[in-house]
């Protein structure tokens, strides 16, 4: 019962998760018949997985290489290691100013170079690893329709991974007010400004807003950006649907051109949620002059 | 597409690698790093100090040179005064010695001219008796005209 192959279709299965989840007719299952009725308790398992892994990745990266004691040259590796610490430390000293903060440093590089990995799987061609697992599900009898398998690769195509690390990033934004400004101070914050104690509920409304934008913004600016970009790769993939050599050759050199572009906007957007990160944390550690 | 547990779950997966990060992998690096910029550090100030003792030595050596110099150029003009004094010297002696001896070489001279002028004037004087003696033959008596012959030998 293979459906047939249309552009809709396509895209459909390009944009889809393997998702598992608990459903009440059949308890737990990862057959997507089913999704809709999973509702909250639903996990996009190939997004995590992915995530997983290329956190793995960097951790790999970061701690199997050789540290050469001081005296010693240090290895190419090193250098490549000790360049992006050298650039979150930059980062975080123009944003931060000196700070006594511990945390901020691995949070920030665990940040860049996880996200930039996972938009970096972008770069795969677009039909690569999901026709892989299609036709591993298919001939491993998973599935019984090839087209019922589905694998999205990019984790930070999908708006619970951004959103996700948002939700961290805002969790501790808040720890850290309140450890800082302490409770009473950040309450204050929320409610007496801009329009003194006179306003309050317009104050908390306003600022609750100001607040919860934060990580909303920073988790689907990066979903946004990096979903536009994986849908053009899509979209361009389409042109297979004219079955010509020169849609093909056309196809090609389309997808070059989008790639070498998204690799600007592969490392700008780690790079911005980097930034943001640090910057809403900075901003949790500002007192006073409010 | 819809929002679900994925969300929870990658906060807290996002959770346990920045603790990851925060306790294996960021301070080995630092540490590493901010040892060598120390190190770094004091090997700069080491070669800079290097450099300073390094100028300070050059200029102890020209001083050290200069010194040399004149003090070498003193013993040669020295030497030079000493050598030129001593031929000097020797030079006034050996004059000297050699005034000494001729004077006493022509003192002796005189006094074997003397001398010898002296036996001269006895042995003519003697001739000249004997020669008269031969002559006048036995009429003069050596004796009796002593007085004659010497008056003639005084005269001669």
């Amino acid at each position: 019962m293979a459906k047939e192959l249309t552009s809709k279709s396509y895209i459909d299965h390009h944009l889809t998760n393997l998702t598992c989840g608990k459903t009440e007719s059949v308890g737990w299952t990862c057959d997507h018949n089913y999704y809709d009725e999973m509702g909250f308790m639903a996990f996009h398992v190939d997004s995590i997985t992915i995530s997983i892994l290329l956190g793995i990745a960097f951790v790999a990266l970061f701690k199997l290489i050789k540290l050469n004691p001081a005296d010693q040259k240090p290895t190419r590796m090193q250098n490549f290691v000790e360049m992006c610490v050298e650039f979150v430390n930059e980062n975080i000293k123009s944003i931060f100013g000196s700070t006594d903060n511990k945390l901020i440093g691995p949070l920030a590089l665990t940040v860049l170079i996880w996200v930039f990995f996972m938009n970096l799987m972008d770069l795969i061609p677009v039909d690569f690893l999901p026709e892989l697992t299609k036709q591993v599900s298919y001939a491993s009898g998973i599935v019984d329709d090839p087209n019922d398998a589905y694998f999205k690769f990019v984790p930070t195509t999908d708006p619970n991974i951004t959103l996700g690390m948002a939700l961290g990033v805002f969790i501790l934004t808040i720890f850290y007010s309140i450890k800082i400004k302490g409770l009473g101070g950040f309450i204050a914050e929320l409610t007496l400004h801009p329009f003194g104690k006179f306003a309050i509920p317009f104050n908390f409304a306003l600022e609750i807003m100001q607040l919860l934008a934060k990580p909303l913004s920073l988790g689907l600016r990066l979903f946004g950006n990096l979903y536009a970009g994986e849908m053009i790769f899509i979209l361009i993939a389409l042109l297979m649907f004219f079955q010509s050599a020169v849609f093909g050759v056309l196809g090609l050199g389309l997808h070059l051109l989008w790639a070498l572009f998204h690799i600007l906007v592969v490392s700008l957007q780690a790079f911005i949620f980097m930034v943001l990160t640090i910057l809403y944390l900075s901003m949790a550690h500002e007192t006073g002059d409010h | 597409m819809n929002i679900n547990a994925t969300l929870i779950s990658q906060a807290l997966i996002f959770a346990v690698f920045v603790y990851i990060c925060y306790k294996y992998i960021w301070p080995p690096i630092l540490s590493t790093m901010e040892e060598r910029e120390n190190k770094m550090a004091a090997g700069l100030e080491a070669a800079k100090q290097a450099d300073d003792s390094l100028e300070e030595a050059k200029l102890t050596y020209e001083k050290e040179l200069k010194e040399a110099k004149e003090e070498a150029a003193n013993i040669v003009e020295k030497a030079n005064k000493r050598s030129s004094q001593i031929l000097n010297d020797a030079k006034v002696k050996a004059e000297a010695e050699a005034e000494k001896i001729i004077e006493s070489g022509s003192k002796k001279l005189e006094n074997e001219a003397n001398k010898t002028r002296e036996e001269l004037k006895q042995q003519l004087s003697s001739i000249v008796v004997e020669t008269a003696s031969k002559i006048i033959d036995e009429e003069i008596d050596e004796k009796k005209h002593e007085n004659i012959i010497k008056k003639a030998a005084k005269e001669i």
